[in-house]
């Protein structure tokens, strides 16, 4: 099969989901948000598999599903008023590296020192890269608040200089 | 509408700076939260600084009055549930007092929810306990294991989030929880890798392992970072490494003493 699309990557897509409800469940959560976490969970890895299949690269993938998925998460969470910090905890565990660190930790005890610091780097790449994404969403989200506290404070009209003058008092 | 005294609205406000901290929310969160409960109350000049591990709150009303407090937060266990409940209670409690321009919402009322949300628990501890074997064991799968290295990952994973909730009436540090937590993975997947036969252990561990990944703390520390309080985002991005690092070391350790103990 040549395409991603299959039974397996909607397995996959599965098992992240009930791994994530189990995860909320014992962060305490409880309600249609658990419904709605742990389909950004299955989400994020779903698109992270369709796009390592069609990119052959690692980084790139974790990268944009997590950015899709830190986008969907800043719309749902305001629609089930829930912070939107409790919803990206939750969804990006599944692209954590820990697998990556446990198999340096195993490389490093049985020897192999060249395998190991490959997976030390992979672990420090991915979970860079992950931080990249949420802070791009973030910084993106934080800017558009500004400018819209900005715009509702000088009514209509509103210019970057104005942006500037109420960031100085707050 | 008769004024709040300063001294008790100082302390309601730290209450609720103290829940949100102690469950592990972003300190901008916390600031914002303290200083929107203040507004409700008519003292608008409030400042607060907040860092991972205490609350500098000072309450004014810009005229005459003003009281400053200090607190130290000890024990910060995640709690998701906790922050999203305080914080639809004091986002109610803002939209109720711009309605009507009264505090709708009395101080008593706010005190009674904040120590409800407080004292609940959203699911029973047995419940918890369960899920965390559901997230361990359908990693598991997730990575690639069979069905009945499934069953031993639930196990597992049951076992470990009793341990890591006896563990965590001992007061133990975040990072000593951790490094005990890896270490009781290894050695509960080695005793049954010895009685349940053609499993391979790697799946099981990993599972195991998204139990205690620092993920909350790795969110915070970007969310603080990207909002300004450098203080706090630095703080935890340590902490995430810390932990990471505990994880690795807990793992290695007991593979070792395993391996000393003549195991395969």
């Amino acid at each position: 099969m040549n395409h991603p699309f299959n039974y397996l990557t909607l397995m996959q897509f599965c098992w992240s989901c009930c791994s994530i409800i189990g995860f909320s469940i014992r962060m305490n959560l409880r309600g249609i948000k658990v419904f709605f976490i742990a389909l950004g969970a299955g989400l994020n890895w779903g698109t992270y598999l369709v796009i390592l299949h069609y990119s052959k690269s690692l980084l790139l993938s974790v990268f944009l599903s997590t950015l899709l998925v830190c986008i969907y998460c800043e719309i749902v969470a305001r629609m089930v008023h829930t912070p939107v910090s409790v919803f990206v905890t939750c969804v990006i565990i599944p692209l954590v590296p820990g697998s990556s660190l446990f198999y340096a930790m195993r490389s490093f005890l049985e020897g192999d020192r060249v395998q190991a610091s490959h997976h030390i780097a992979y672990v420090f790449l991915i979970g860079v890269t992950i931080a990249m994404a949420i802070a791009v969403v973030s910084s993106f989200t934080l800017l558009g608040k500004r400018i819209a506290r900005s715009a509702a404070a000088t009514g209509d009209q509103f210019d970057v200089a104005d942006l500037m003058d109420k960031d100085n008092e707050k | 509408m008769s004024k709040i005294e300063i001294k008790e609205a100082s302390d309601v406000i730290l209450e609720v700076g103290r829940i949100l901290l102690a469950s592990g929310s972003t300190t901008n969160r916390v600031e914002t939260m303290m200083l929107k409960v203040a507004n409700c109350f008519g003292y608008p000049k409030t400042h607060a600084f907040v860092t991972p591990t205490g609350i500098f709150l000072t309450v004014a009303d810009g005229k005459s009055e003003h009281r400053t407090q200090i607190y130290r937060v000890e024990s910060r266990q995640m709690n998701l549930g906790k922050i999203t409940a305080v914080s639809s209670l004091v986002n109610a409690m803002e939209k109720a007092h711009c309605d009507t321009s009264q505090g709708k919402m009395s101080i008593a009322k706010l005190k009674e929810e904040l120590y409800r949300v407080d004292h609940t628990r959203n699911w029973p501890t047995w419940v918890q306990i369960f899920a965390g074997g559901a997230t361990s064991g359908f990693f598991c799968l997730l990575y690639g294991g069979s069905w009945l290295e499934f069953a031993v990952a639930y196990a597992v994973g049951v076992l470990v989030s009793l341990s890591v909730y006896l563990l965590g009436k001992l007061r133990l540090t975040l990072y000593l929880a951790n490094l005990v937590g890896a270490m009781l993975i290894v050695l509960f997947t080695k005793m049954f890798d010895v009685w349940v036969p053609y499993i391979k252990i790697d799946n099981i561990i990993i599972g195991g392992i998204m139990l205690l990944v620092p993920g909350l703390a790795m969110v915070n520390a970007i969310r603080d970072t990207m909002s300004g309080d450098l203080v706090s985002g630095m703080a935890k991005a340590v902490e995430a490494i810390f932990n990471a690092v505990a994880i690795a070391t807990g793992t290695g350790v007991m593979f070792k003493i395993w391996t000393l103990l003549g195991g395969a």
